[in-house]
């Protein structure tokens, strides 16, 4: 079954390691790069090495930018005070596509999960805490997702922060999030920003 | 708030009315393709009774697990989902026809499992977001050997014949229980995972989040309890004839002490376990015959009676609480049970307070000879 060349094997295996492309996509592209002028092959792996090599990650909300600090971090039209705590970068990619988000970020990378081993100490929780000290925080908005673990993370932040004198809100229920949120459409997820909803911890 | 006895009358008026009126849902067929041992089949079905005879091996259980499948989403067994995909196949395909009276008059349920994906259920064409969704839409109460189990096996057989009945009588109690339960799971992760330090906080979450669904779930199974003693009592002495008195206990640590303050307790014992020792994950219930335990000193027999009673009890706590006559499924239980005992079960079936049945037998006309009521004979051979 193997073709004739290595090379052409090669190609192939590196391609189908990536998420969703099985050996007959993997095959096409690579056919595809065969059959188009040499530069177009080479600006494409260029383009994907200079990505990989130069990206930074943004000090104050790590979500993804070329220089220290991001766009939205560093720009005066947004409302530095109001802070929208994210799992991933997707998810700041989706909140800003409806364009109904005027505030800042901050990336958690990832959720609260025992079971997976993924504890508040391996999430950007230190860094969130001197932000809502120096940064002037007033409100904080949760777009977690409204599973068992999002709930539980949730839950764990807003016990830091509620003593700090900061209103917490979140998303309306049966919006999906995390993940899933790029799949929501721009409309509902622009209209449940604005319509988030205030979070209580209610003990007794 | 109603009076006890004025809720009692209501609950039995109800179930009067019901029966009167033969609201009354049942199957009307099943096609199978590639489930367990059978290849492509199609069964037609009685509205009221069906009894499904041939040799020991043929599929008889097969065939009744197959419609506990289209009810509660998963094989009345256990197991894995690949394990109910014919041998040597790559999928499963069952397809029942339900028919109803009231409400929505035809529901066909179609359940489709392949291997390496996941397991899919759609209700005239509309697929389930969440297969919990369809749990107690069709109720369903299956009577087969190993029940013995419920009486005689550790406390986790007679939780999951509590969780079986109250997730089918109500979607929030079947939420409650995943909740809890993959929060339980979460919280113990959390103990393991730490060998010195505990984040208090973080451990503090999982409670607070547990207090709901654990209260929830601990009034429902004692409500439960209550309300299945009398109807466990009429059937105990219908089926055995005996005036024994039998009764359950439901016992829980949370009727000791609110849930809050028993996790607080357990703290130390729950960081050096590494697990959570206190919770409705740890609740029993207690069978008495005659005030004393069952377990100690019943017969095989005077058992194996206890728990069909147990599941025809159970089988009219699901039809007071549901609109519709839950189908009732009854593998191969004359083993064990004497010629009287078979005639009294057979008889108490064959009244109107039960809907569609089916029944199997090696034995091919037994049932048949003892049933006065219009009936269909399958025979698998
Ligand atoms: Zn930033």
């Amino acid at each position: 079954m193997a073709n004739k060349s290595k090379l052409f094997d090669d190609a192939v295996a590196s391609l189908t390691s990536l998420p969703g492309i099985g050996k007959r996509s993997a095959t096409r592209l690579v056919l595809h790069f065969l059959s188009r002028p040499q530069e177009e092959a080479i600006d494409f792996v260029q383009t994907i090495e200079n990505l990989v090599k130069n990206i930074k990650y943004c000090k104050k909300c790590h979500s993804i930018a070329d220089d220290e600090i991001c766009p939205v971090c560093a720009s005066a039209k947004r409302d530095q005070s109001f802070l929208c705590i994210v799992e991933s970068v997707r998810d700041v990619m989706a909140i800003e596509e409806t364009g109904q988000f005027r505030g800042v970020y901050h990336v958690l990378g990832g959720i609260i999960s025992p079971i997976e081993g993924i504890g508040p100490e391996d999430l950007n929780i230190e860094t969130l805490k001197s932000r809502l000290q120096e940064d002037g925080i007033k409100e904080v908005l949760m777009a977690i997702s409204p599973t068992i673990e999002g709930e539980t993370t949730i839950y764990y932040l807003s016990q830091i922060i509620a003593p700090l004198g900061i209103s917490v809100s979140t998303i309306s229920r049966g919006v999906s999030f995390g993940g899933e949120l790029e799949y929501t459409d721009e409309v509902t997820l622009g209209r449940s920003i604005l319509a988030r909803l205030p979070y209580n911890i209610d003990k007794e | 708030m109603m009076g006890l006895e004025l809720a009692n009358l209501f609950n039995l008026l109800n179930y009067w009315a019901k029966s009167s009126y033969l609201c009354r849902m049942y199957l009307q067929s099943i096609r199978l393709t590639q489930f367990k041992n059978y290849g492509q089949r199609k069964f037609d079905f009685n509205a009221r009774f069906n009894v499904v005879t041939g040799h020991n091996g043929v599929g008889k259980t097969n065939l009744l697990d197959a419609i506990y499948v289209l009810c509660m989403t998963k094989s009345f067994f256990g197991g894995t989902d690949r394990n109910i995909i014919r041998k040597e196949t790559d999928f499963a395909r069952l397809a029942g026809i339900f028919r109803m009276e009231g409400g929505m008059k035809q529901m066909d349920v179609v359940a489709k499992v392949i291997k390496q994906k996941k397991k899919t259920f759609e209700v005239n064409g509309k697929v389930y977001d969440r297969l919990l969704e369809h749990v107690g839409r069709l109720p369903v109460v299956m009577i087969a050997p190993d029940d013995t189990l419920i009486a005689t096996g550790g406390s986790e057989e007679r939780r999951k014949f509590a969780d079986n009945t109250l997730s089918q009588k109500n979607p929030a109690y079947l939420s409650a229980l995943v909740r809890y339960n993959r929060l339980l799971k979460q919280r113990n992760a959390l103990l393991k995972s730490k060998s010195g330090w505990l984040d208090m906080n973080l451990l503090q979450s999982y409670n607070d989040q547990l207090l709901e669904p654990a209260e929830y779930i601990f009034s429902a199974r004692k409500a439960w309890t209550d309300a299945l003693t009398p109807l466990f009592n009429e059937y105990y002495s219908l089926i055995s004839g005996a005036r024994e008195e039998v009764s359950i206990a439901y016992k829980s640590p949370l009727s000791q002490d609110a849930f809050s303050v028993l996790l607080d307790k357990s703290l130390e014992k729950d960081k050096i376990l590494e697990r959570t020792t206190v919770g409705i994950h740890r609740d029993d219930f207690v069978f008495f015959m005659e005030e004393m335990p069952l377990k100690r000193f019943a017969s095989q027999g005077q058992r194996k009676s206890f728990v069909i009673a147990l599941k025809l009890a159970q089988y009219q706590f699901l039809a007071q609480a549901s609109p519709e006559l839950p189908i009732l499924l009854m593998d191969d239980i004359f083993d064990k049970l004497d010629r009287e005992r078979v005639a009294n079960l057979v008889e108490v079936i064959g009244e109107s307070g039960f809907g569609q049945v089916f029944i199997t037998d090696t034995h091919p006309t037994r049932v048949s000879e003892l049933l006065d009521i219009p009936h269909q004979v399958i025979d698998i051979d």
